[in-house]
Formats: C-alpha cells, sequence, structure tokens
C-alpha cells in the first residue's frame, strides 16, 4: 500500500516536474524571442494605417489619439509593444482613382503620414538605412502602392522620392498603362498589358538610378520576371508569401524565389495561419538571408489567432525559434537582411535581389496543410 | 574774319566738350548701375522659362544648352549680363488644366527646375533668405502661378512647400472654387466666386502657417483686399504694376498699394510697360521706395520695350532709375533688399504665432 501511494506521489512529483520544465521551456522561449527584439527591433515592410486614417477620420489627426487608437490593427502602444523598431507606412490610394485624382490623393496620403510622424514623439521620419538604424525611436517611411500613383510621369516619381517615398509597389490590384498587375477581373484598366511595357522599364531604371526600391508584391509573374532582369539593384516583395504553399497569383513562386538567393528580403505576410510553413519554405529555397517582414497589418482582415495586431509579433519570434531558427537567422528577419537591401538601393550597387512573399486571401489552401498527416 | 574763325572753333571746341561731358555723364550712370548691381544682385519675382521648356522641348532638358538658348528671353549668359542673384521661376500650368491634371503637371514643372537648377553650376536652388544672401551662384527659388495647382486640397499645398515652393500666385487668368481672378472671360470656371471664400481664407492661413509667400499678381481687387485683411505676413504682387498708371484689371490700384505700406508689402513691378518708370515713380509716392522690386515676366509674355527686351537688360531699367534721382539706397532695396526683408518676415513664422498666442492668452482674459 504505501509503495503504492509512494509510487503516485513520484508520479505526481514526475508530473509537476515535468510541468516546470516545459513551462519553464516555453517560459525561456517568450523570453528568448523578447531579448532577441529589444536588441533588434523589426523593420515591417507594410501597414495600411494611413489608409484607415483616411476612411476613418479623414485624415484629420486631432479627432484621433494614434497611442491608444482601438479601431485598428494598428497604434503606437501596440507598435512598442510589438518591438517595432521601422515602419513603412503605405499611402497606398484606391485603383479606382487611376487617370482621375490618383495623384492629388496620393500627396494626401504622404502629408497624413508625415503629419503623424511629427506630431508624436515615438514617431521619426527617416529616409534612409542609416536614419532607421540610428533612430530610438520609431522610425518611420513612406512606400506607394500601386504604379497608378505616378500618373505614367518620371517626373512625379522624382517629385514622390523627394518627398520622402522609397519604395513604389509597381502594382496594386489594377494594371497600369505600363505595367501587369496578379489581380485580374477586379478592375478593367490596360487588360492587355503584360509584364512590363518599354516605359515600365523606364519607370524601373529612373526608381534604380534614384535609389527607390522596388517592390513586386501585387505584380503578375511576368511583372516580377521583367522588374528582375532589368533592375540593377535588389528588389523587393514588401508582403507576400509562397506560392508553393499556397498556390495564388499573389504569392511568390520557387523559380523567383531562387532569384532572390543573392541577399534577398522577404517580407512576410503575416495573414496566414500557418505562416511558419512559409517562413521555412522560403528559408529553404532562397535562405534566410532573403526573409523579412512586413504584416499588412490595417491592410487586410483575418488574421491568425495570435497574430491579431501589431503588438504580436514576439508570439511569430517565439514560434520561429521553436522551430529551431537561429538568433543570428531571426536579427536578420528583423531587420539586418532589410538595411542591408536598403543600403546596395541606395548605393545603387549593381546585384539583384529579390524578396518577396505573397499575402494572398484566406481561403481553403492551408486546410489541405492543416490537414496533413 | 580771324575772329570769325576763332569763335567758329572755340564753338566747335564748346561743342565736343560738351558731347565729352554729356558722354561722360551717360558713361558714369551706366557705370554706376553696372556697379550697384555688381554689389547688390537683382532678385526677380518671376519667370517663365520653365514654361517655354514644356512648349518647346517638352521637358527635355538633353535637348537644349541653357547658358545660349536664344529662342526664349531668358538664358544664363543673359542672366549673369542682367546682374541677376535670384529668380524665381514659375511652375505654371495652364488654367485649363483645372480640375484634370493640374497637380501632376504642376509637379512635372517643379521637375525641370529643379533638374535645370542642379545641371548648371551657374545656378543654386534656395529655398530660404538666407540661401539667396549666401548664393554666389544665380539662387534659384519655385514659385506656382494659380491656385488651380493645388487641386482645393491644403494637403497637396504642404507636400509643395515641402518641395520647395515658396511662394503661390492665389489665381492666375481663372477663378479657383476658393478665389477670384482678375481676369474675365477668358475660362468660365466658378464664375460666381468673388473674393476669397471661406476655404480661401484657409488657404491664406496655411500659407502664414508653412511661411510661404502670397502672391496677389492675377487676382481680382477683391481677392487682393481679402487676403490683405487675414494675412498675418506680408504680401506680394510677383509681377504686377500700378493701376492708376494704367487702367488695367491686372495692375494694382493705389489703396491696395497703401496696404502694402504697413503690411511692408511688395511689389515687383512687371516690365511689359513702355513707360515702366512711371510706374516705379507712382508706386514710389504711394506705397515708398521699400515696397518695390522687381518681375520681369520675361518669357511670360510678349511686347516688352525697347532697351528691356531681355533679361540682360536689367542694367537699363536701374540706369534710367539713377537718372530720375533714385539713391543708391532705394536701389539697393529696389534689387534685393526689400524682398529679402519680406521673405525673412515670413519665414519666421513662429513670431506670428506666439503673436497670436500671446493676444489670445490677453483678449481671452476678457
Amino acid at each position: 500500500m504505501e509503495m503504492k501511494r509512494n509510487t503516485t506521489k513520484l508520479l505526481w512529483l514526475l508530473m509537476f516536474f515535468s510541468d516546470i520544465v516545459s513551462f519553464s521551456y516555453e517560459e525561456s522561449m517568450r523570453e528568448r524571442a523578447i531579448e532577441l527584439m529589444q536588441d533588434a527591433r523589426l523593420i515591417d515592410g507594410h501597414n495600411d494605417l494611413a489608409l484607415r486614417l483616411r476612411i476613418l477620420y479623414q485624415n484629420m489627426l486631432s479627432r484621433v489619439n494614434l497611442r491608444e487608437l482601438n479601431m485598428t490593427h494598428t497604434n503606437l502602444a501596440k507598435l512598442q509593444a510589438g518591438y517595432v523598431g521601422a515602419q513603412f507606412w503605405s499611402v497606398y490610394v484606391l485603383c479606382s482613382a487611376q487617370n482621375k485624382d490618383a495623384v492629388r490623393l496620393t500627396l494626401e496620403q504622404i502629408d497624413v503620414v508625415k503629419r503623424m510622424c511629427n506630431s508624436y514623439e515615438e514617431l521619426e521620419l527617416v529616409t534612409t538605412s542609416q536614419g532607421i538604424s540610428d533612430s530610438i525611436r520609431i522610425a518611420c517611411l513612406i512606400g506607394i502602392e500601386g504604379g497608378h500613383s505616378i500618373d505614367s510621369s518620371l517626373a512625379t516619381l522624382r517629385m514622390y522620392y523627394d518627398l520622402g517615398v522609397r519604395y513604389m509597389t509597381l502594382t496594386h490590384s489594377c494594371n497600369t498603362p505600363w505595367s501587369e498587375s496578379s489581380s485580374k477581373g477586379i478592375h478593367n484598366f490596360y487588360p492587355s498589358v503584360t509584364g512590363l511595357t518599354a516605359f515600365g522599364q523606364e519607370v524601373v531604371k529612373e526608381m534604380n538610378r534614384l535609389g527607390m526600391l522596388i517592390d513586386l508584391s501585387h505584380t503578375s509573374y511576368f511583372t516580377a520576371k521583367a522588374a528582375l532582369s532589368i533592375s540593377k539593384a535588389p528588389v523587393i516583395f514588401s508582403h507576400s508569401s509562397a506560392f508553393s504553399i499556397c498556390n495564388h497569383s499573389r504569392n511568390v513562386p520557387d523559380d523567383i524565389l531562387q532569384q532572390l538567393e543573392n541577399s534577398l528580403l522577404v517580407p512576410i505576410c503575416l495573414n496566414w495561419i500557418i505562416y511558419s510553413y512559409h517562413f521555412d519554405h522560403i528559408k529553404k529555397i532562397a535562405g534566410s538571408e532573403s526573409i523579412g517582414i512586413g504584416g499588412d497589418y490595417d491592410g487586410v482582415e483575418g488574421f491568425p489567432e495570435g497574430l491579431e495586431d501589431v503588438s504580436k509579433y514576439p508570439t511569430l519570434i517565439e514560434e520561429l525559434l521553436r522551430r529551431g531558427w537561429t538568433e543570428t537567422e531571426l536579427k536578420g528577419v528583423l531587420r539586418e537582411n532589410f538595411l542591408r537591401v536598403f543600403r546596395e538601393v541606395e548605393n545603387q550597387i549593381n546585384l539583384i535581389l529579390v524578396m518577396g512573399l505573397g499575402c494572398y486571401p484566406k481561403g481553403s489552401c492551408h486546410d489541405q496543410i492543416i490537414n496533413k498527416p
């Protein structure tokens, strides 16, 4: 009887002990993630808060407290909790404004980002890789989403650069007169355009000359191939994922990922339940040096549980640690890979860099993977 | 007989001598003008070369040598010969682009001015009064001509300021939804707008806040009166003349000229008049010489008076004013000092904002 009771006690002790061990292990993963991120704060490639500010507040910043705003995925407190050290703010304007007032709308979005970054001491507008490295606040940068913003005018592209814009996504969900989008059937602009036209090639060359990052998220396969072949500087996919994990035109096929091998950057759209599969796959095909993070928060709905808003990035890093990613690899993902690419583009170094991950709409794609044995 | 010949010789000698004297006098006026201008190079408030570059070369600067270009009033050699030390380049876009692609066209004109100023070592883009004072080249600045360029968007105005634009003419020859032009019947935009609307007043206030000069050339009488009453900073007329000398709606009536005295405003004078010097004298009488500057409107109009055909001829203007008794101090004011003074006041916007706050604090106690 006594032996049975002792055995039971021993079993309870062992269970208790293993609980502590696994509990400590879990706690230690979380701590490791946070320590890592405190040391290497995240650079996020894409966030659409500025569009939400337009829709909800008509860009009237006096109506909103960006520290506590709770109608969006993003507010300043959450960014800090997410260890975000630098954020590219998208100045997207609707595709339906193409050939209408897209230019003026883009200027208005650039204006709201600038006013936002100048109004809060937590934020600081920068325009260089050095500016990101040096900033002890949340460094703010500006990205244009969609070539329709330049109204087929290289002068307009140059003036956006002068205003501080440091990347342009060549298309959003509509073709421009000079570039093809991966989205079909949403808009009816320029349906016969394939890849990049001659003028589209000039746009890529001008972006190289200026030192503006070329972003290939949302572009068609042919546009991406064309841009990669012409661009003398690294390119990015600011918010895309892997096509072979989920078969959708917004995502990046393996052959393009392979071209990214030379110091590529792949900001990863987190709009997937199994985002970590995307990370692992792209690491396999293109190397972890090709990867970065582009959350697309406030640009889409339906984020996975655990990654609901911009404060949850540590959860992502924790998961990758658990999957065996090293701290060096993760520092790369968090910021070093992006900084390397940005520096090369600034210096117009002759190196091809492809980055990208595709964010594709929620669908049944991942069910297949979830249900895999 | 001999006495007659001696008298004749004497007369010839006297005539010859007086020729020399008047010749020396003329030469000396010219020399004085040039010495003055070497010391105080001219700041010109308005030039439309950028529009000519668009029309003639589609903004393709590789097609043109700006030093020797001879199809325009303006080239770099002529600017230097005219002792131009700073030039506001107009980024005017056609009124007919209003509500269409005026914004993109304005960005393209800003772009060509920037490229031009970065491509020639004689030129240097600046954005401040200090930049003008410090520059040993021809300092380049940018002015928007016509509120239609902002597409009724204060954000767009702010972005133009960020791009380096330092004045905006509230209208060109068309009304905007918020301001009335002096031109009638050329365009048919917003015919019921009078002076400045409520939004037009916001535009003026925002320009004050930014530190952008408000230019009232081309605006209607009521627009000018409204802007003068709202603006807390000095305003300019970048290229206008005196209404009472020449009765045309583009010109500035005496009552507005008088307001310029207290606002320490600036009236650069359009030189497209045969009797420009009468304008100078008149405005000096009404508003004081401290209110005067120069805005040639070269390459923006045709029909310049003989002697002032292009931008190299400014010394002729200064010479004429010297001849009319203007002092060197007054002329240095006209050439640059008056403008710099106004520009500095507009730049020092915090002073206005502090004054505003102080007044508010004072009155809010009552």
